[in-house]
């Protein structure tokens, strides 16, 4: 099996339990950026299971780093995605998450968004809302949101690669001109239940460090993400107390075991 | 920004003032009051109380053209109060009783005012 190497240590795990995200900036390369510029918009199949896509992206050092931290050892690859592609200026779209938004205390599957073009404040950036990717709410019902304090533009280098717990609220931001801005979607998932197999400075499991309230957030609702973060934490550490198993099927879900990949 | 109203009752006094008041154009106030377009404004309150700070808003302006405008993090207002005092009259509280209590779920943002302003 191909090696991944876990690239996240314990206070970067909890930072993604506490935020929902991570970007990697401008990490993918030049030259593969520039070719995924011209890929076709829409569903995607055959370029995502090319040894090229696998090589310069899925399984990039950095990104599958996450993956692996995140999701174990033998996580799913994708083998399809989506190419968001926005040309002419639009008011943006209204704040979601996508399919439906899983429940559970436990981190099954990451969606990722690769920018293979840097991408500016006027070209209608995705934006997230850190920390709201427990909020389970029906998506038309949030439709008529507008600002939130706390919200966050993706403005990023070309080659960024934003990885994301799926539930997290977002949105393409309003775009101003008429520039090709294009976001490749994908997903990753787990197959085996967690240990504490991450990047780790010591064998003692170190208590969950809540990293404080979201600027949106009301104070009961900053206790919540706290309760609720410490059993994100134990259930990933592998703690036999909080007990919730892999969902079988999850809505998407398409890719193959990293162990079935040859490169 | 003048509402139609007060644009009306502007005509009315320079009117007055020219002796050119009639009647007619007193009457052409209920018109006007018909021309009244309806703004809403959205406000997400930290808790109940009305000066509570805000975590989120939105601004549903029907007399601005439908075009793109930027995200912005600058609050509108610092509360539900500070909005009423520039004239936002409110047309919907929360209800407390509507929002779930739950030891780790959250869910909608929280606490959600609508208001109204007639231009």
């Amino acid at each position: 099996m191909i090696h991944v190497e876990p690239t996240l240590n314990d206070s970067q795990i909890m930072r993604f339990i506490h935020n929902g995200y991570i970007t990697l900036e401008g990490i993918i390369n030049p030259d593969f950026n520039r070719e995924c510029e011209s890929v076709s918009t829409g569903h995607l199949s055959d370029f995502v299971r090319t040894g090229e896509c696998r090589r310069n992206l899925l399984l990039h050092r950095e990104v599958a780093g996450v993956a692996r931290s995140l999701l174990g050892e033998n996580f799913i690859v994708p083998t399809s995605a989506h190419h968001h592609l926005f040309e002419a200026a639009h008011p943006g779209q209204t704040w979601h998450s996508d399919g439906l938004t899983e429940r559970g205390y436990g981190i099954t599957h990451l969606q990722c968004y690769y920018y293979p073009k840097a991408v500016k404040i006027e070209d209608g950036p995705t934006m997230i809302l850190p920390g709201s990717h427990h909020r389970l709410v029906d998506r038309e019902a949030i439709a008529h949101y507008g600002d939130i304090l706390g919200q966050l533009s993706l403005t990023v280098p070309a080659g960024t690669v934003a990885m994301t717990r799926y539930g997290i609220w977002h949105k393409a931001g309003p775009k101003l001109n008429s520039d090709r801005r294009g976001m490749i979607k994908f997903s990753y998932y787990r197959t085996a239940m967690p240990k504490r197999d991450w990047a780790r400075d010591s064998d003692e499991i170190p208590s969950y460090r809540h990293a404080g309230r979201h600027l949106y957030v009301t104070e009961v609702e900053s206790y919540r993400n706290r309760r609720r973060g410490e059993l994100t934490w134990r259930w990933l550490c592998g703690v036999a107390e909080v007990e919730e198993p892999i969902p079988p099927l999850q809505l998407f879900n398409t890719g193959i075991p990293l162990s079935e990949i040859q490169l | 920004m003048k509402s139609a109203v007060e644009e009306w009752l502007d005509t009315c006094i320079e009117k007055l003032r020219r002796g050119e008041l009639t009647e007619t154009v007193l009457r052409d106030g209920v018109a006007v009051l018909g021309l009244q377009k309806q703004l809403l404004l959205y406000l997400y309150s930290k808790s109940t109380n009305l000066r509570s700070p805000l975590g989120g808003w939105a601004f549903y302006d029907v007399t601005a053209p439908e075009k793109p405008v930027l995200p912005s993090q600058e609050v509108p207002y610092t509360s539900v109060l500070d909005a009423v005092r520039d004239g936002w009259r409110i047309v919907q509280f929360p209800r407390p009783e509507l929002h779930n209590f739950s030891d780790v779920d959250n869910a909608y943002l929280g606490f959600e005012f609508i208001l109204e302003k007639f231009v």
